[in-house]
This record gives C-alpha cells, structure tokens and sequence, in this order.
C-alpha cells in the first residue's frame, strides 16, 4: 500500500484510514490525509486531502482540500481545489470546487459550482484599493529612491 | 546512580553465566549500581519510591518486553531515565528501542542517547507498546466527536509502538512513539487463500488518535501490554512524552 498522495518534505500529518469493516458516525476530524473504504455517516473534515475508495458508502458532508472519489457519497461536498470522480463513482449531494475531473460514467445528481467564485462588484473594488494602497505604500517605502 | 532490576525468570541457571558477563561489563563500562530481584513477594512501587528517594535516577530493566512493561507502568510515576538490558525470549521493545543483543545493550545504556517517548494511558495503567481489545465488538467513542464500531470479529488494538502483527502498513510514520498520538488499529479476520492475492486492497483501518472510550459488553476484555485485564468503560489516553528513555542508533523512530 503505497500513500495517496505526494507528502511534502517535513509533513509530519498522518494519514487515516478507514477500512472496509468499519462504521464511523459523528463529526469525523482529521489533521492530515483521509482514505475512506468502510461506512461513514455524520460530517468529514480535513485540510488535506480525502480519497473514498469504490466500496465505501459515505452519508456525510465533506471538506477537503482535494478529494478523489470511486464510492458513494450521499451529500454535499466542499473542495477547496481538485475534485475527481472516477467511473465508479455516485454522488448524490451538491458540489462545490474549484477544478472538477468527472470520468465517463460517474453519476452526480446535485447542484455543481466548479471554478473560481465570482466577485461582487463591491468586493473588486476593495481588492483593486488594496492593490493600489500596497503599490502606494511601497514606492514611499522604497529606500534608495532619490 | 543506576539501578538494575532482574526479572524472576533470570534465576534459572541457564541465565548465570550470561548475567555474570552482563555484570562485568557493567562493571567495565563504570556504570555498575544496585540489583534487585523482582519476585510476586516484591513491591515494586514501594522499591522505586525508596530508590528514587535515595537518588537513583536511572533504571535498567534487565529482562524482556513483559518485564520491561511491567516496570514502565509503575517507574511513569517517577522521573527516572529507564534503560533495557534485552535477555530472553520475547524482546520486540528492546528492537523498536534499538537494541541489540545484551552486551550492545550494556554499551548503549553507557552511552546514554535519551530520548522522551509518548506513553499510553487506560484509566489509571501506562502502557508503551498496545492495548489489545478481545471478546466482542466494542464501540470507541473518539475524541468526543465521533464514534467507531468494528466488524464481529476483527482484532483492535490501540498501539503506540507498532505491533508484530501489523504488516504492510505503506507509511512509515505511523506508530511513532513521539508523534503525541495513539493509532486505532483494526484488523479483519484472516484473509482466506483466494482474497490473500488482492494485496493491494486496503484491508485495515489505522485512525491517529489522543483520546478514546472503549465501550461495549461485559464480555469485551482489554489488555494492556499483554498484562493487565480491564472491563468496559475504559478511557484511553495519550500522554506525549512521559518517558525518558535509553536508545540505541538504531531506533525505529
């Protein structure tokens, strides 16, 4: 068994596995990487990244950072940036993320919303004051400036 | 000033020579100290909180895994550096440790590498290596958050070291003594002759873990260090570097 994904130098999260034999219900929390083979009910939560393998049945809200799905899943999901969804895969949830991989035949029944979040007007205008305060600020800060 | 305690099995006379050599070596090495005999007639926590009080500050188990969990479980109380001298059969701690047969044992105890290991907690007994869950299907309620229930059948053990049947586990870093975690480790029976060639599938389930509840019947036993037999409810815990330890080079963490 090899790890899901590539570790960063100095990662010293451990990645939790729940296997085929086991149920899991509640507010299930992880600091570090997720694979998910048995039964899991309730909410899953990471900041790292979440593989549901093709056996797994899943009735529970999800955050991940990336997540890669071959099993079940009955409802809504939360990816900060990539989500997969293998041939096998069955989600019947909302989606959100930011880039979606759907291989041909997975099922997603739900509402979609990949790709980056549209901003309100409002917000563009703040972003862009930030972004002139900042420029401001460094060519007052600039130390050899004559 | 260094204490040696013997287990009681080493009175049998095969272990004489051996234990004389070990003694001598101490003795070369400059870090000879007072024997004891361990014996059911002993009191063990009656012995260290005499020794401690006389300034022993560290205490060499010389003996094997049992020997060496029984002690752990009573010298956490004090702070005092524990060392091992592996004799006999049985000495997987001794291996996770670092050591190698018993006079490396010796010079890596005069060498003094310490290291501070996590140590496991049920209810009120340490443990370095596993708790063993037997007799049923317990429910651990982890964390407070979430609760887990294995399959009729599978074998759970809540480890710190990692245990000899645990194969294939992929990353290394499960298991580590200094990590300030416990892993939930659940094992489904045996595979039969067809499914053992589907190695790849993932099988077991290994969850990181400070803090738990074994809950279930009464015919549920937990074992602890493969000593001491507990009922539910139990409270498992975590106690991230209680124990100051010796280590050889060649630890495996």
């Amino acid at each position: 068994m090899t790890p899901m994904f590539k570790k960063e130098d100095g990662a010293d999260e451990i990645e939790t596995i729940i296997g085929p034999s086991v149920q899991v219900e509640g507010n299930f929390v992880a600091n570090g990487d997720i694979v998910i083979e048995g039964t899991v009910s309730g909410s899953i939560k990471t900041e790292k990244n979440l593989k549901v393998g093709a056996g797994a049945k899943i009735f529970a809200e999800i955050s991940a950072a990336n997540a890669v799905i071959a099993g079940e899943i009955q409802g809504n999901i939360t990816i900060k940036d990539n989500l997969e969804l293998t041939p096998t895969a069955r989600l019947f949830g909302d989606v959100k993320t930011k880039i979606l991989v759907v291989g041909s035949g997975a099922v997603l029944q739900g509402r979609c919303s990949a790709g980056e979040e549209k901003k309100s007007k409002l917000e563009k205008l703040e972003s862009l004051d930030k972004t002139k305060n900042k420029e401001g600020k460094e060519k007052t800060t600039l130390p050899f400036e004559s | 000033m260094h204490l040696y305690l013997y287990d009681s099995f080493l009175n049998d006379k095969k272990y004489t020579n051996l234990l004389a050599r070990i003694e001598t070596r101490l003795t070369d090495l400059g870090i000879g100290g007072k024997i004891y005999r361990l014996s059911p007639l002993r009191n063990l926590a009656e012995l260290l909180a005499d020794e401690t009080r006389g300034g022993a500050q560290t205490v060499v188990v010389v003996g094997n895994d049992k020997t060496f969990s029984q002690v752990i479980n009573v010298a956490a109380k004090y702070d005092v550096t524990m060392g091992l001298i592996p004799v006999g059969g049985e000495n997987k701690i001794a291996q996770t440790l670092g050591l190698g047969n018993p006079f490396d044992a010796c010079n890596t105890v005069a060498a003094r590498i310490i290291e501070k290991v996590d140590l496991g907690k049920v209810n009120d007994t340490y443990f370095l290596t596993n708790i063993i869950v037997t007799g049923g299907r317990p429910m651990l309620e982890c964390e407070g958050h979430y609760h887990l229930t294995p399959q009729t059948g599978d074998q759970v053990s809540i480890c710190n070291l990692k245990p000899l049947f645990a194969s294939n586990l992929g990353q290394i870093n499960y298991f580590n003594p200094q990590d300030g975690y416990l892993e939930i480790l659940v094992q489904p029976p045996r595979l039969g002759f067809w499914q053992s060639f589907n190695k790849s599938a993932v099988t077991q389930s290994i969850i990181p873990i400070k803090k738990l509840t074994i809950k279930g019947k009464n015919a549920i036993s937990i074992i602890t260090d493969g000593q001491k037999v507990l009922k539910p409810p139990v409270a498992v815990e975590v106690v991230p570097k209680k124990l100051k330890v010796i280590v050889g080079k060649g630890r495996l963490f």
